[in-house]
C-alpha cells in the first residue's frame, strides 16, 4: 500500500538559552549583619548546640547557602517568597529591585519584559500559582477577555498531541471565486497565496537596533520556524526564502541583486495610492510574477484602504507605534477593528490579508489582535526584548526610539531565543484556541462574539448600581 | 525521582516558631509592610490584615486596609450604601448568616430523597487536591469546616484516610481525570461536585507536576509515582446537558441522598450553563471566575480567558430569575473573593454564597509569592507534598487560623448586614440597590 510520508507535524525545537548579558536580579536582599549575628548566638543557646538546627536556613532556593550564609546573600537566587523576612523581620528585608523594574518602558513594562525574557530563555510558557495579580482590566487589550467553552470542546487534546489545532494562516490573494473557460481551464489568474504555520512574522527592527547580526538572527530564526522576516532590501544578504525584502520608492532596483525569488515583498511608506506607488506595484508584479506584494502603511482611513483594494492590493501590513497607537493616539485595538470592518462592510474581507504591528507585546495580544480583525501579526519589540535589548527612555516612535542591543550576541543564541519565544507564543495561542473550542486560528479572525469587553460586561452587570 | 529529605525535627520546630512570630509581628506595622509583598489584587495590607484576623478573630484595629484591594475594578469599584446610623439595626440584633444548599426540596428530579443541608456561614472551602496541597492543609481545612458546620472540597485527588472522620463536611470532587474517585469516596460525601472547569485555567484542565506526585499521592490517585498527571479538558463523555444528567444519575445511584454541585467557569454564555446545570439536576451551581485559584496555572489563562466573577454573578442571577428557577438552585461564587466585603458584594450581586480558597491559605501564612510549583513546592508548607516542608503546617494550628478568620468574617458580615438594616444574609441576595459604584 502506498504510504504518504509528506505530512510532518509542525514543531519548534526549544531548548534553554540562558541570558547572554546579566540583567538585574528581581529582588534585593538586605541583611542586617548585626541582627543576624545576634540571631545566630541566640539560636546556638536556644538549640543547645544542635548545629543542624542552628544552621537550618529558611531559604529553599540557595540565597543564604553561600560559604558564609546570610552574611553574604546571593540575591540572584531569591524568588521573592518572603519566607526569610516573614520569620526574621529584624534580620532580613526583601525589596523589589528598582533596576529590574526599570527594564522596558512605560508600555513594555518590566512585567512584560520579564515574561518575554522567560519565554525566550526557557521555551516554556509562564505557569505560576496563586491566581491573577494584576489590575482588574484597563484600556486596550487589558479590557478584553476571550471566551471558553464549557463542554463542547473536541480540540483541547491537540495540545497534548492527540488531536490537531491548526495555527496555519494564509497570506496573499484569496479571491472569492475562480473563473474557468469553456474547456474547464482556469481563466482567472492563479491566486498568489502562501501559508505559514504560525500567525506571526518577524518585523524589521527599528533603526537604532539594526545590525547585520540581528538581521541574520531574524532570517535564520524565521527560516527554522517556517515564518517570514521582514528585512530592508539593502540588508537582504541571506539567500533564504523566509526573508521578505522591504523597499521604499526608488529602491526597487536593489531587488535585482537578491539572488533568490522572495515569497513576499513589502513596499514601505505607501500611505496613499499615488500613481508612483501603483506603477511600482505593477512593475514588481511583472518582475516577480509569483511573489506576493504587500503594502506597509500606518493605519489609514477606510477610503484609502478601499482605494488600494480597488487597485489590486490584497496584503496590507498596518503599522501602529510601539505603544500600540495610531498617529492621532487611537488605540491599536480600535484601529484594527476599523480596518477589519472596512473590508467586512465592503464584502471583501476574505479576499485580503491584514498583518499588524505595534503594541503587540505579550502572547495574549496575538489572539486578541486576531479576534479584533487581523489575520496575523508582525512582531517587533518582543523580538528585541527576547534578545535582551535595552530600551532608552520611552520607545513609542518607530523612527526616533533608541534601543541598545547587547554587543556581540552569538548567532545561535539569538536564533534559539527567537525560536523559544515563537514556540511559547504558539503554545499559548493553542491554550486560548483550545479553551474556545476552535480547531484553527483562521476561524478566530474577527470573532468578536467570542470575546468579552470590559465596557460591555460592566454595563450589563453594574448599570443599575448607583453611581455607575 | 526526588531524593528523600531527611527531616530534622528541631529545625522544623525552630522555623515554625519564627514563622508564627512573623505572622503576628508584621500586621502590627511596627516596621511597615514587607516591601516586596502584595500585588494589585492582594495588596500587602490585605495579606497582613488576613494574617491579623487569623491570629485574633477580629478585624484589624490599626490602619491596615482590610476591605478592598487596588485592582481598580470589580469588587474594588463597589461599596455599600449603609443606612444612616439611626436607621441601622441595634448591635445586639440576632443576625442569621446561614444558607441552605438544597433549594430544590427533598425530592430533586434526579433522586428519591435529597439531603437538606444548611451551612452556618455563607461560604465553604473550595477544592484543593491532595498533591496540590499537603495532607496537613487538607486536614486543617476539614477540621474548620466541621467546627463551623460548613464544607471543604477534596479537589481532584481523593480522600486521604485521615480525612474520613470529617467526611460529613467534605465535598467529593469529580473532575475529568477522575483521580481519587471511587464508589467509596462518592458514598462518603454529602455533596458531590462535578468540576467542569476552573476559573484560573478555564478550559485547560489540570496538571500536577511529577515532583508533587509522591508515592502517597500517586497511590491515592491510582497512578504512577513521580509522573506528571493531566486532567484533560473537557469531560469527554459530556457534550450536552443530557450527558451531564447521565453523570448526575450515575452518582445518585451510588449515593442517592447526595447533593450535586456543578463547578463551571465563566464563559460568555455562563447564564445558559447555569440553567443547563439546573435542568440536569444540580442543587448548586458553582461559578468560578477567572481571577482566583490557588493552583498553578498558565499566566495567559488567569488574565485573559473567561470573565471575572463580578460580571458572571449578576448575569446568572438575573437569567435564573427570568427563568423562574432562581429559588430552586444555590449559586456559589468564587475566583477572586478576598475579604468579607467581597463576600457581601458577591451576595448583593446575586450569589447565595461564596467559595473560598486563597483567603484560607493566606490565613495559614501564604504570601502570594506564586512559587507554588517551583522546586519542592511552597516554602510555607502549603502547596507542597515535600515531607519536610509540609511539617511547617500543623493541622490544629492551621484549623485554628482558618477558624479565627471565619470568626472575624462572621462578625464583620453581621455588622455589614446590621448597617444595611438586614437581619438575614438571605435578604442581601441580589440587592444591587444597596451598592454604590465608585467612579
Ligand atoms: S508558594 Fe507562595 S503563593 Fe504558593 S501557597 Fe506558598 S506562599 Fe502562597
Amino acid at each position: 500500500m502506498p504510504t504518504n510520508n509528506s505530512y510532518q507535524r509542525y514543531h519548534i525545537d526549544t531548548k534553554p538559552s540562558p541570558d547572554f548579558v546579566l540583567w538585574p536580579n528581581r529582588f534585593v536582599v538586605n541583611v542586617n549583619r548585626f541582627q543576624l549575628a545576634k540571631l545566630l548566638i541566640t539560636e546556638i543557646i536556644h538549640q543547645r548546640g544542635d548545629m543542624k538546627a542552628v544552621t537550618s536556613r529558611p531559604c529553599m532556593y540557595g540565597t543564604f547557602s553561600g560559604p558564609i550564609g546570610g552574611f553574604a546573600p546571593r540575591p540572584q537566587h531569591c524568588v521573592g517568597c518572603l519566607r526569610c523576612t516573614t520569620q526574621h523581620p529584624e534580620a532580613v528585608r526583601i525589596l523589589r529591585n528598582p533596576d529590574r523594574e526599570r527594564l522596558g518602558d512605560s508600555y513594555f513594562t518590566s512585567n512584560y519584559v520579564g515574561a518575554v525574557a522567560y519565554e525566550a530563555e526557557t521555551g516554556s510558557i509562564p505557569v505560576k500559582g496563586a491566581g491573577y495579580r494584576g489590575k482588574f482590566g484597563g484600556a486596550g487589550w487589558d479590557g478584553m477577555w476571550t471566551d471558553m467553552s464549557e463542554i463542547v470542546r473536541p480540540t483541547r487534546d491537540g495540545i497534548h498531541g492527540r488531536e490537531f489545532i491548526s495555527t496555519v494562516v494564509d497570506i496573499g490573494e484569496k479571491p472569492s471565486y475562480l473563473v474557468f473557460d469553456e474547456d474547464g481551464g482556469l481563466a482567472s489568474a492563479q491566486p498568489r497565496t502562501l501559508s505559514i504555520p504560525v500567525p506571526f512574522i518577524y518585523d524589521a527592527p527599528p533603526k537604532s537596533a539594526e545590525s547585520e547580526t540581528l538581521y541574520e538572527i531574524l532570517a535564520s530564526a524565521a527560516e527554522e520556524t517556517q515564518t517570514l522576516a521582514v528585512i530592508p532590501v539593502a540588508s537582504c544578504r541571506f539567500q533564504v526564502t523566509s526573508v521578505v525584502p522591504f523597499i521604499k520608492l526608488g529602491e526597487e532596483s536593489q531587488l535585482e541583486n537578491l539572488g533568490f525569488t522572495p515569497k513576499m515583498i513589502e513596499i514601505d511608506d505607501a500611505q496613499s495610492p499615488t500613481p508612483n506607488i501603483q506603477s511600482l506595484i505593477s512593475n514588481l508584479q511583472s518582475q516577480f510574477p509569483d511573489t506576493i506584494i504587500a503594502l506597509r502603511l500606518e493605519y489609514p482611513e477606510a477610503d484609502t484602504l478601499l482605494e488600494f483594494y480597488e487597485n489590486g492590493v490584497r496584503v496590507f501590513h498596518l503599522i501602529a507605534d510601539f505603544h500600540g497607537r495610531g498617529n492621532d493616539g487611537t488605540p491599536v485595538m480600535d484601529l484594527i477593528r476599523q480596518a477589519h470592518m472596512t473590508f467586512v462592510e465592503a464584502g471583501v474581507r476574505d479576499e485580503v490579508t491584514l498583518i499588524g504591528s505595534g503594541g503587540i507585546i505579550a502572547a495574549e495580544h496575538v489572539p486578541k489582535a486576531i479576534i479584533t480583525g487581523l489575520d496575523l501579526v508582525a512582531l517587533d519589540t518582543p523580538l528585541l526584548t527576547a534578545l535582551q535589548t535595552q530600551f532608552e527612555g520611552d520607545c513609542a516612535d518607530r523612527e526616533a526610539s533608541q534601543f541598545n542591543m547587547p554587543a556581540n550576541i552569538p548567532l545561535d543564541w539569538g536564533v534559539q531565543r527567537l525560536k523559544n519565544l515563537t514556540a511559547t507564543w504558539r503554545d499559548q495561542l493553542l491554550e486560548i484556541l483550545g479553551a474556545m473550542g476552535l480547531r484553527e486560528v483562521r476561524r478566530l479572525r474577527g470573532e468578536m462574539g467570542r470575546a468579552m469587553f470590559q465596557v460591555d460586561l460592566e454595563r450589563e452587570a453594574f448599570a443599575e448600581i448607583e453611581g455607575y | 525521582m526526588p531524593e528523600e529529605t531527611t527531616v530534622h525535627l528541631p529545625a522544623i520546630e525552630k522555623h515554625i516558631e519564627h514563622l508564627h512570630q512573623g505572622f503576628d509581628y508584621w500586621p502590627t506595622l511596627e516596621n511597615g509592610t514587607p516591601p516586596a509583598m502584595g500585588d494589585y489584587r492582594w495588596p500587602a495590607e490585605m495579606i497582613l490584615s488576613t494574617w491579623y484576623q487569623a491570629g485574633t478573630r477580629e478585624p484589624p484595629d490599626n490602619e491596615l486596609e482590610y476591605r478592598t484591594g487596588d485592582s481598580g475594578g470589580g469588587f474594588d469599584k463597589l461599596d455599600f450604601k449603609f443606612l444612616p446610623k439611626e436607621q441601622q439595626l441595634p448591635p445586639e440584633t440576632d443576625i442569621d448568616l446561614a444558607i441552605p444548599l438544597n433549594r430544590r426540596g427533598g425530592h430533586g428530579p434526579a433522586s428519591g430523597v435529597d439531603r437538606e443541608i444548611e451551612i452556618s456561614l455563607p461560604w465553604y472551602g473550595g477544592g484543593m487536591s491532595f498533591g496540590s496541597v499537603s495532607e496537613q492543609v487538607m486536614l486543617a481545612r476539614a477540621m474548620t469546616a466541621k467546627e463551623w458546620g460548613t464544607f471543604t472540597s477534596t479537589g481532584e485527588g481523593g480522600f486521604p484516610d485521615s480525612l474520613v472522620k470529617y467526611k460529613d463536611h467534605i465535598i467529593t470532587q469529580i473532575a475529568t481525570g477522575m483521580f481519587g474517585v471511587s464508589e467509596e469516596t462518592i458514598q462518603h460525601a454529602p455533596i458531590i461536585e462535578f468540576k467542569y472547569a476552573q476559573g484560573a485555567k478555564p478550559g485547560l484542565g489540570g496538571h500536577l507536576l511529577g515532583d508533587k506526585t509522591t508515592v502517597t499521592v500517586a497511590k491515592m490517585r491510582e497512578s504512577v509515582p513521580w509522573v506528571s498527571l493531566f486532567s484533560p479538558f473537557p469531560f469527554h463523555s459530556v457534550y450536552s446537558v443530557e450527558d451531564h444528567r447521565k453523570h448526575v444519575d450515575w452518582v445518585k445511584t451510588i449515593n442517592p441522598e447526595a447533593l450535586v454541585s456543578v463547578k463551571v467557569s465563566t464563559p460568555t454564555d455562563v447564564d445558559m450553563v447555569a440553567v443547563g446545570s439546573y435542568y440536569a439536576g444540580a442543587h448548586i451551581v458553582h461559578l468560578d471566575g477567572s481571577y482566583g485559584g490557588t493552583g498553578a496555572a498558565p499566566e495567559i489563562a488567569k488574565k485573559n480567558i473567561a470573565m471575572p466573577i463580578e460580571f458572571a454573578i449578576p448575569k446568572v442571577h438575573k437569567y435564573l430569575l427570568g427563568e423562574n428557577i432562581r429559588d430552586e438552585i444555590t449559586v456559589m461564587a468564587s475566583g477572586g473573593v478576598r475579604t468579607v466585603y467581597d463576600i457581601a458584594k458577591a451576595i448583593a450581586l446575586g450569589a447565595d454564597g461564596v467559595v473560598l480558597g486563597t483567603a484560607e491559605l493566606i490565613a495559614m501564612g501564604c504570601t502570594r509569592c506564586s512559587n507554588c510549583e517551583r522546586g519542592r513546592g511552597c516554602p510555607f508548607g502549603l502547596t507542597t507534598t515535600d515531607p519536610e516542608l509540609s511539617l511547617l503546617i500543623k493541622p490544629e494550628w492551621g484549623a485554628q487560623r482558618i477558624s479565627n478568620l471565619n470568626a472575624s468574617y462572621a462578625k464583620q458580615l453581621r455588622d455589614i448586614l446590621r448597617r444595611l438594616g438586614l437581619k438575614n444574609i438571605r435578604d442581601l441576595r441580589g440587592r444591587t440597590d444597596l451598592l454604590i459604584y465608585k467612579r
